[in-house]
């Protein structure tokens, strides 16, 4: 997979840090951000950043080194103003995506919290007293899905596919690009209209509702949605002719998944397994794969990278 | 003579305007504390309902109040738009310092203002809420004690100014 301009990356990430951490970040050269996956924050923890399958961390000079004791130690106000500044202040403007454990920021990165959780009878109410922020880079890399379209696009029909692979191997990536083919049209002629139900803000990296990732123009997003009841308002209201989702999990996505196909509704999904026969021990999977709903699968890894395409397999 | 008459005109006159002007302050404070007290009203409903950002909130209500109060939410509402790492606590200590300059707030009614900075947008509409309407019951509160401050003290400064002023007269004379 190809990388985002690292100079992007630390424009649209630097601001909304603590001035402290900004001081020290801006130091960094601009080649460690193409390869930034994610920032992590924790009070009274060294500050540690995710360069490619690696964590390092960074001195006060802004000097990348792999000794975490020797890295800067976060401190409670780092934490505080940096959720101020990813917020704008604003709490109560977000308690919605606070609930849900993460803020999307415009550019569509994801700034996971944690902190103390206020339940309120079973359901989280909020978080307070913040203690941790993990700043997730978010990839567009445009045509990396460009390779599997010949075999997911057959005589005019996007097959039902689903793309297996373990956490962060590239799925959404790749979902967001073929998002973005299928809506733009894989030929001139064959675009449709597609429908991302994007419970996680994932996949479009929505900011108060609006896509900030490159969705294509005949894509509408479900942002915040879950999948099971998204897909079906989809169908109902959307008139897709391709639905695409994230790390489908629950039964509910299972029978929404068949009722989407019955209606004949293309769906592209992912999900969380090594391959093949690691999904087919799971239950509910094992069931919905006898069923026929899919007809390809996409096993996706890391050992080249991110996106690696280990596998096609045809269920046809 | 013609100077005796001018010079006592001259020093009631000063003394008078004096006192009329310590009981216009009075006055002020009191319609100053109600207009913040409107402006909180304002502010709460904008951060409640409308879930707006704070900076946009504070500006809103920049324009929805009349100066001085109005610069307590312009200056914070600037300071936090210029992105400088400033959180609401320390925009908002900033436009209460500007009001402490230009309005006649005493620091009562400063201290209750002070008080809310921690916390402002930094927790859930329903804690925001708690926490407007009871800076708002406090400036209510604040109000009414002004007011009756103003009852007593308007007379007593815009009589005190000219009484005084008669009593230089007379000892000068």
């Amino acid at each position: 997979m190809s990388e985002l301009s690292g100079r992007w990356i630390k424009d649209q990430i630097i601001p909304y840090l603590s001035p402290a951490l900004k001081n020290i970040l801006f130091e960094l050269k601009e080649e460690y951000y193409s390869i930034l996956e994610e920032i992590r924050l924790r009070c009274g923890k060294p500050l540690i950043l995710k360069l490619g399958n690696k964590d390092y961390t960074v001195d006060c000079r802004g000097r990348v080194i792999e000794d975490l004791k020797k890295g800067y130690q976060v401190n409670r106000e780092d934490i505080y103003r940096t959720v101020a500044s990813i917020s704008d202040s604003s709490l109560y403007a977000f308690e919605e995506e606070i609930r849900r454990g993460f803020i999307t920021v415009p550019g569509g990165y994801r700034v996971g919290l944690a902190g103390q959780i206020v339940m309120q009878g079973d359901e989280i109410k909020t978080i307070t007293d913040f203690s941790g922020i993990c700043f997730r880079v978010a990839r567009e890399i445009k045509d990396c899905a460009k390779p599997l379209v010949p075999y997911i696009y057959s005589s005019g029909t996007i097959l039902n596919t689903l793309i297996i692979s373990p956490p962060r191997c590239g799925k959404t990536t790749i979902l967001r690009d073929l998002a973005r083919i299928f809506s733009t049209g894989v030929h001139r002629s064959h675009s449709v209209n597609v429908v991302v139900v994007d419970e996680r803000s994932e996949i479009a990296g929505s900011f108060r509702g609006i896509p900030q990732l490159d969705v294509g123009p005949r894509t509408d997003v479900l942002d915040s949605c879950p999948k099971a009841a998204g897909m079906i308002m989809a169908i109902r209201a959307l008139s897709p002719q391709l639905i695409i989702t994230d790390e489908i999990g629950r039964r509910e996505d299972v029978e929404a998944i068949l009722e989407c196909v019955n209606a004949g509704v293309s769906v592209i999904s992912s999900i969380h397994a090594r391959d093949l026969n690691e999904l087919e021990k799971r239950p509910l999977f094992g069931e919905l794969l006898r069923t026929g709903a899919f007809r390809i699968g996409v096993v996706i890894s890391r050992r080249e990278g991110p996106g690696t395409l280990e596998e096609i397999i045809r269920w046809d | 003579m013609f100077a005796k008459v001018l010079g006592t005109a001259f020093i009631m006159a000063g003394f008078g305007g004096w006192g009329l002007l310590g009981a216009r302050r009075i006055e002020k404070r009191v319609e100053q504390i109600k207009n913040v007290r409107l402006a909180m009203g304002f502010l709460e409903k904008e951060i409640t309902y409308m879930h707006t950002p704070l900076s946009r909130a504070l500006e809103r209500t920049a324009k929805f109040c009349k100066p001085p109060v109005s610069h307590l939410f312009r200056e914070s509402a600037d300071r936090l738009k210029a992105k400088n790492g400033s959180t609401a606590c320390e925009a908002w200590m900033s436009g209460i310092k500007v009001i402490g300059k230009t309005s006649e707030l005493k620091r009562s009614d400063i201290e209750i203002l002070t008080a809310i900075a921690p916390q402002l947008g930094m927790s859930d509409a329903g804690e925001q809420r708690k926490i407007f309407t009871l800076i708002q019951e406090e400036l209510r509160i604040q109000e009414e004690s002004a007011l009756q401050e103003m009852e007593s003290g308007r007379k007593l400064w815009s009589y005190g100014g000219f009484i005084l002023g008669a009593l230089v007269v007379i000892l000068l004379l």
